[in-house]
């Protein structure tokens, strides 16, 4: 192997890259993009039902109530209360008559008033009005003689969950490694169209350094992009060898998937229909991160799963090499894999 | 302008481009956002709590749980099947109900019964699931509520479910795609490949090229357009005015790619232009997404023109008097590029030749 050959390839690559115009500007800017985006995305998660009440007083149930996610705001007027919903201060609210208590104890039907918003959709109302009647049968102690035995099933995040835009983060490090993996599929594609890659095999270079040159400027690029936006979103604050060997990992793998690309492809219009397709299949898996419950046990056999999962579990579950160990050894066997297939067809197609 | 040669330029821009990525692109897009944004709108983004149940018995509880629109419920054949889908989060909560169940509720008997909870479900949604299930529950049981409940609305405005406002998003897309890019796309290819000296040396004119490789776009765009419309229920009360809004617009779209193809000379500058002019041709979906942005800042953008009398069509009923302004300048704006086309392309024959 000579490495001043491979030096030579990838600093080629790297000018030729940022020539195309195309795939130079939409990496520039995607990764602002993606950062921009992430800064404007929720960093909190509202969980709490905001009520508003026109009482003259918290009944006692609802005052034990606030512990567990009702948040209660005890209004004056009718005024008030509709200003309030307007404003998107609370969520609901309800009129409590004067009398509500004494009225419930002698057993004549009281008559409570739910106010929504009109944007309030309309298919969510049910679930607001029969909360009322639910709170009215807890105040008047008719329980239902059932015994519930909760588990909770994971993590219990209540009070502490995942904000979107910490969700939306492994779906971005899988979007900036792929669009560079377009990019290098092209470069590769260029070459091909304009006859440059026969010249190359035609030179002393021997396909051996040509392969590692192209693998290295393209997984470089890809990681060192998504190395970036791990770390302008603060990323890296945990386990920071840990995300970036998953990342380095991951560049390996979209390198050897952008290697079969370009074997597979004529021209600039073929990588572009063939990543966008392998972008969307790598992607998948995030979905599953950002809708917990979208997809069954099949996802595991999209190789990109093992990237997503590890970035999700390290940045917001806390995890560490032990949790995530199987991932990385799954990835580092899938990244072989791909670029040993990548550069097997490659190598075939073109030699 | 010779018909019979168009008509074959045309017949192989069919042959030849449906066979080409973008083609596909532009038929498979659209319907694939609509399946995407049927299913997560349906359950995902419907912000709706969502109820497993295991029902050992056979008890009314899920069949109850089915009638309230405000949840999602799910029935599952097993306690595993169940307690598996609460641990990937399909579901918020799942309730395994014993054999006998109801009997024993109404005889006011103890009875108990597993729940599981996803440990990332939101408190709300607990709090709602967990009041539901109760009410369910009194409801087998046969016991009546002490209040009546009156809802009141507050304020006045439209109220858009977000299928509503995604919806303009995914016209525009059908008939940008299949209408700008692929006659875009396939000019600029022609003149990559040197294609279009070629055609031209031959009796065909550029003009003739032009027309054949819009009128395919429009085709695709409208056959697209259309069909998206049909699959989402969106046909409206005048389905002959919609047609024909749908072929203007894909008129327009197919002339902005022809303009687009002529002031490019390579496929990676269109694409660089298309992503630089994304913003402004989907501003005024954009602007429909969000009803807090008034309606004239989406009345600025051309392609306003297109996307407003097919929305107020297909959604609101409008009738040609209703929609007659917007088409006007629909036409008037079609009628403008084509005056540019003319003039670019005019150039563009002599280069050529």
């Amino acid at each position: 192997m000579n490495w001043r050959i491979v030096w030579t390839l990838v600093r080629k690559d790297l000018k030729l890259f940022f020539r195309n115009r195309f795939f130079a500007f939409v990496s520039v800017l995607g990764l602002f993009a993606y950062i921009g985006i992430y800064y404007l995305l929720p960093g909190s998660v509202e969980e709490a039902i905001k009520i508003g009440l026109i009482a003259d007083e918290l009944p006692p149930i609802f005052d034990e109530l606030q512990e567990e996610g009702l948040d209660l705001v005890l209004l004056d007027s009718e005024a008030e209360l509709e200003q309030r919903l307007l404003d998107g201060d609370i969520t609901v609210g309800y009129g409590l008559p004067d009398d509500l208590m004494a009225g419930l104890l002698s057993g004549s039907k009281q008559q409570i008033k739910v106010y929504f918003s009109y944007d309030f959709p309309e298919e969510l109302k049910d679930a607001y009005i029969i909360l009322f009647r639910e709170l009215v049968f807890m105040m008047t102690g008719q329980e239902l003689n059932v015994q519930a035995e909760e588990v909770v099933l994971g993590q219990d995040m209540a009070g502490a969950q995942i904000p979107p835009r910490r969700r939306m983060l492994p779906l971005m490090a899988v979007f900036v490694l792929m669009i560079e993996t377009m990019g290098l599929s092209s470069l590769i594609s260029a070459e091909v169209e304009e006859g440059t890659l026969t010249a190359l095999f035609t030179t002393p270079m021997g396909a051996r350094e040509l392969f590692v040159g192209k693998g290295a400027a393209g997984a470089g690029m890809a990681f060192v992009q998504a190395a970036l936006l791990i770390v302008a979103t603060g990323g890296l604050r945990r386990e920071p060898v840990l995300i970036l060997a998953a990342l380095l990992l991951g560049a390996l793998l979209v390198t050897g998937v952008g290697f079969l690309m370009a074997s597979g492809s004529r021209d600039l219009m073929s990588v572009m229909g063939w990543g966008i397709l392998a972008v969307v299949v790598l992607a998948l898996p995030s979905f599953s991160v950002l809708f917990p419950g979208l997809f069954t046990g099949w996802i595991k056999a999209i190789p990109s799963y093992y990237l997503v999962d590890t970035v999700h579990k390290v940045i917001n579950f806390g995890a560490g090499w032990r949790e995530v160990g199987a991932n990385l050894l799954a990835l580092l066997g899938l990244s072989l894999a791909f670029l040993g297939l990548g550069v097997a067809t490659l190598q075939r197609r073109y030699r | 302008m010779n018909p019979r040669r168009v008509g074959a330029l045309f017949w192989k821009e069919l042959a030849h481009g449906s066979k080409t990525f973008m083609f596909i692109f532009a038929v498979l897009v659209p319907l694939v956002v609509t399946l995407v944004v049927r299913l997560l709108l349906g359950t995902i983004f419907s912000g709706k709590p969502r109820l497993g149940i295991t029902d050992l018995g056979e008890s009314q509880v899920p069949a109850l749980a089915r009638e309230i629109d405000s949840l999602v419920t799910r029935q599952f054949a097993s306690d595993s099947e169940l307690r598996l889908a609460v641990e990937r989060g399909a579901v918020d909560m799942g309730l395994v109900l014993p054999a006998g169940f109801d009997q024993q509720l109404r005889d006011n008997e103890q009875v108990e019964v597993n729940a599981y909870l996803w440990g990332e479900s939101l408190l709300k949604n607990r709090i709602i699931l967990g009041s539901t299930i109760v009410f369910l529950l009194r409801e087998v049981s046969g016991i009546e509520a002490p209040v009546e409940v009156v809802p009141i609305t507050v304020g006045e405005g439209l109220s858009l479910s977000w299928e509503e406002r995604l919806f303009p998003l995914l016209v525009m897309l059908t008939i940008v795609i299949g209408g700008t890019m692929v006659p875009a796309t396939s000019l600029v290819e022609e003149k990559q490949k040197r294609t279009l000296r070629a055609l031209v040396t031959t009796p065909a004119t550029v003009g003739e090229v032009y027309l054949a490789k819009g009128l395919a776009g429009i085709l695709l765009s409208t056959f697209v357009g259309v069909f998206v419309l049909l699959i989402n229920q969106a046909f409206g009360a005048q389905p002959g005015l919609l047609i024909l809004t749908v072929i203007l617009a894909a008129a327009f779209a197919a002339t902005l790619g022809l303009l687009l193809g002529t002031f490019t000379s390579d496929i990676n500058s269109l694409f660089t232009i298309i992503k630089g002019l994304g913003l402004l041709i989907y501003a005024p979906a954009i602007v429909y997404m969000f009803p807090q942005i008034p309606e004239w800042v989406g009345k600025i953008f051309p392609t306003y023109y297109l996307l407003a009398p097919i929305i107020k069509i297909s959604q609101g009923s409008a009738s040609f008097s209703e929609v007659g302004v917007e088409l006007a300048i629909l036409v008037a704006l079609i009628v403008l590029m084509v005056i540019v086309l003319g003039w670019l392309g005019g150039r563009q024959a002599q280069t050529a030749e």
